[in-house]
């Protein structure tokens, strides 16, 4: 059995060029990765890589999605910043061809990349969203600074069941000019008694008026777009939009199926949450992000195939609830002995598919009412329990996000339900977006938990 | 056969050695932590060596743990200080449900089911409101030894309420009550009381027994009076608190070492290394 090991960038750097002497055909996005370092991204230097080409493509991918988005813009495109709709408003604007979503919200991670060497967080403070707030907050900071996406053609926003510290921290973007189209996404009440429910993608129910109501928000969002940026929006393209985006879904699908069910972690836990990040919002690219995903699956296959893989099989099949704003942490996980199995990272509902029986826009609608944050912290709860069960996981992680409002109290309510249902340990961690100095409790935490895993194998 | 257990923790480093044979404990000692932490344990291991009149290689194995166990590579390898606190502690009192461990800069509370296999744990979040450090800060304020603070809680008539959830508010809520002439006695009662209510927090729900208190702040007199009145349980101090970590760690090393020669299957094998 071949035991996989992660790489250093030089490593990278060195196997990048081993591939392309040996004929490798990269893409136009490609080359080594420690380019991204000169860009800025010098955090990178500290992460352990997927040692494949294809890992390289993805990493490279996400790395120069701002160079996508001004080339798009040179293109004649219109850029429109969704934020906060954790993947429902960009299979909207992506249906018309002359627009790109993009997620300012993504600037989270630069803190983390560029270890924190542009100050965004810095930046932030000054502005009056300090660490109280969810590190978010850097997303403030890169719009006052406009060093790290192009200034959007139109900003959207949803407010309403989403976290209120993210509401307050685009208030303050739009307090510093830059208009944003607000718009509702209710909290997924219960049925009253005389109201039938509708099934959502994911197994949650909502009302019908929810729906509708989430409906006219989408008319709404339209109408304004077609107003701000001159793109109007058809139904017959959001079916179209809905198919394409359904094509990546069931690619992350298929690549998360594959990896929680191998008996040898095919890839490491950081590769899939890069991979899942990329549901929300393509990256700024949805063909590309296809590509990239599916020979992620290809890999990944092939691995699972030929039994090759991290650690061994007695590693400890761990669910991971919530992302992480510190790569690094991931990259943890397989050093104390852990393997992904199980992900919520809160945007599960971004990985299912969206109805194609239904008109698109009660389609997104539905789709939106389905996040996992819209509902009640029971109902995520509930389906992390059913992924716990269908993947076999031996142990969970609740990563907590510092200063956001809806991790705090849904954390508890997810660790009891997980432990009424399973006789498995779990442990709750906090994770800032420069965690250097808790790295060594993270480690300790995330050690002991795989070693009380191991020792609940011998007595079951 | 000997084996040896390092707990190098954040305020100080123990090192224990036991005898296979029945697993006593044949030497120990302790050093405060610093700066080189590899050195300083190597240079602790070495002394508890030499008073036990034993040469390295009659270790056959060393098992670290701690804050500071990943620094220790001279170790054969390393487990956490949860899974080493709850072998050491279940060596003394076999029916142990929960460890509170109270060290010099966090706070575990570990959990064991019947069986004594680790079950859950928690463990202090970032600040060190619930942990020895804040009894330091307060001696310190107080210009008393750390080991003197615990004996004048028996004069304490109304324990201040500590309300501040942060070690730095707590410290400026502590030159309040100074300045508004709170006894000393009173004032490290509160800052017990508030301690063992942090612990009461990670406990969570329903407190199965026996509980035994380990870690360097068992040692502080009236600490665990606290643990009983926030907890409403009888809470047992280990013995020789401060050194169960670095015991079961040497349990740890001993059973590692009996599985490989015997193949036994009872014991956690090192994740570390």
């Amino acid at each position: 059995m071949d035991r996989l090991q992660q790489i250093t960038l030089e490593e990278c750097d060195a196997a990048y060029g081993q591939w392309l002497s040996y004929g490798g055909q990269a893409p136009r996005y490609g080359g080594r990765l420690s380019r991204h370092v000169k860009d800025g991204n010098k955090g990178i230097e500290r992460l352990k890589f997927d040692n494949s080409a294809v890992a390289m493509n993805l990493w490279n991918f996400l790395l120069t999605e701002e160079e996508r988005l001004r080339e798009a813009r040179s293109a004649g495109k219109k850029l429109i910043g969704t934020m906060k709709d954790l993947g429902t408003l960009p299979v909207m604007v992506y249906a018309h061809p002359g627009l790109v979503a993009f997620y300012p919200d993504g600037a989270w991670w630069i803190p983390c990349l560029m270890d924190e060497n542009d100050r965004l967080l810095e930046v932030a403070d000054q502005l009056g969203v300090d660490g109280t707030f969810c590190p978010v907050r850097a997303m403030l900071a890169a719009f006052v600074t406009g060093d790290h996406f192009p200034a959007p053609d139109m900003l959207i926003c949803s407010v309403g069941a989403t976290c209120d510290d993210f509401s307050a921290i685009a208030q303050r973007v739009e307090g510093l000019g830059n208009p944003i189209l607000w718009w509702e996404l209710p909290h997924r009440r219960a049925l009253g008694h005389d109201e039938t429910g509708i099934e959502l993608p994911g197994g949650a129910c909502a009302a019908k008026d929810q729906i509708d109501f989430v409906k006219d928000e989408m008319t709404r969002i339209i109408r304004v777009m077609a107003d701000t940026v001159g793109a109007s929006v058809t139904d017959d393209m959001i079916v179209h939009g809905i198919s394409e985006a359904n094509k990546v879904r069931a690619c992350l699908a298929e690549l998360r199926l594959t990896i929680f069910t191998a008996d040898i972690a095919p890839l490491p836990a950081l590769e899939l949450l890069v991979a899942e990040m990329m549901a929300i919002h393509f990256c700024s690219d949805r063909d590309e992000v296809l590509v990239v995903l599916s020979g992620l699956l290809e890999l990944v296959q092939q691995r699972v195939a030929a039994g090759v893989g991290y650690l061994g099989p007695d590693s400890v099949r761990v669910f991971w609830i919530n992302p992480v704003a510190d790569l690094r942490v991931m990259n943890m996980l397989e050093e104390c002995g852990g393997r992904i199995c199980g992900t919520e990272y809160l945007f599960t509902h971004a990985l299912d598919q969206i109805p194609t029986h239904i008109p698109p826009r009660e389609a997104l609608a539905r789709m939106a009412l389905a996040d996992p944050m819209a509902g009640a912290a029971q109902d995520r709860a509930r389906r992390i329990c059913a992924d716990i069960k269908r993947f076999g996981s031996e142990a969970v992680i609740i990563s907590r996000i510092p200063g956001a409002s809806h991790c705090a109290l849904e954390g508890v309510v997810i660790k009891e339900t997980i432990r009424s249902i399973f006789d498995i340990p779990v442990v709750e961690i906090e994770v800032p977006p420069v965690s250097d100095t808790f790295q060594a409790s993270l480690r300790t935490r995330l050690s002991a938990l795989i070693e009380i895993a191991k020792g609940q194998r011998k007595r079951k | 056969m000997f084996y040896a257990g390092v707990d190098a923790g954040s305020r100080t480093i123990k090192v224990v050695l036991i005898h296979d044979a029945d697993r006593r404990v044949v030497a120990s000692g302790l050093c405060a932590q610093g700066v080189r932490q590899a050195v300083l344990a190597e240079e602790l291991f070495q002394s508890v060596l030499r008073e036990a009149r034993l040469q390295r290689n009659d270790i056959a194995r060393v098992v670290a743990t701690g804050y500071g166990r990943n620094a220790l590579d001279w170790a054969d390898t390393t487990v956490t200080e949860i899974t080493c606190q709850a072998y050491g502690v279940r060596h003394q009192v076999p029916h142990v449900r929960m460890v509170i461990d109270i060290g010099g800069e966090d706070s575990k509370v570990i959990r064991l089911d019947q069986q004594g296999i680790v079950h859950d744990f928690a463990m202090n979040d970032r600040c060190a409101a619930g942990t020895g450090r804040f009894l330091e800060i307060v001696a310190d304020r107080l210009e008393m030894k750390l080991q003197d603070l615990g004996q004048i809680t028996r004069m304490a008539e109304h324990p201040a309420v500590i309300s501040s959830m942060c070690v730095v508010f707590a410290e400026t809520e502590i030159v309040g009550l100074l300045a508004s002439e709170a006894s000393p006695a009173n004032i490290v009662a509160g800052v017990q009381n508030s301690i063992a209510k942090r612990i009461l927090s990670m406990v969570g729900g329903k407190i199965e027994g026996p509980v035994v208190f380990a870690g360097g702040v068992a040692l502080i007199p009236g600490m665990s009076l606290a643990l009983e009145k926030e907890l409403k349980c009888p809470v047992e101090i280990a013995r020789d608190p401060q050194m169960t970590a670095a015991f079961g760690a040497a349990l740890i090393a001993a059973g590692q070492k009996s599985k490989v020669n015997a193949g036994l299957d009872h014991c956690l094998l090192g994740v570390g290394k």
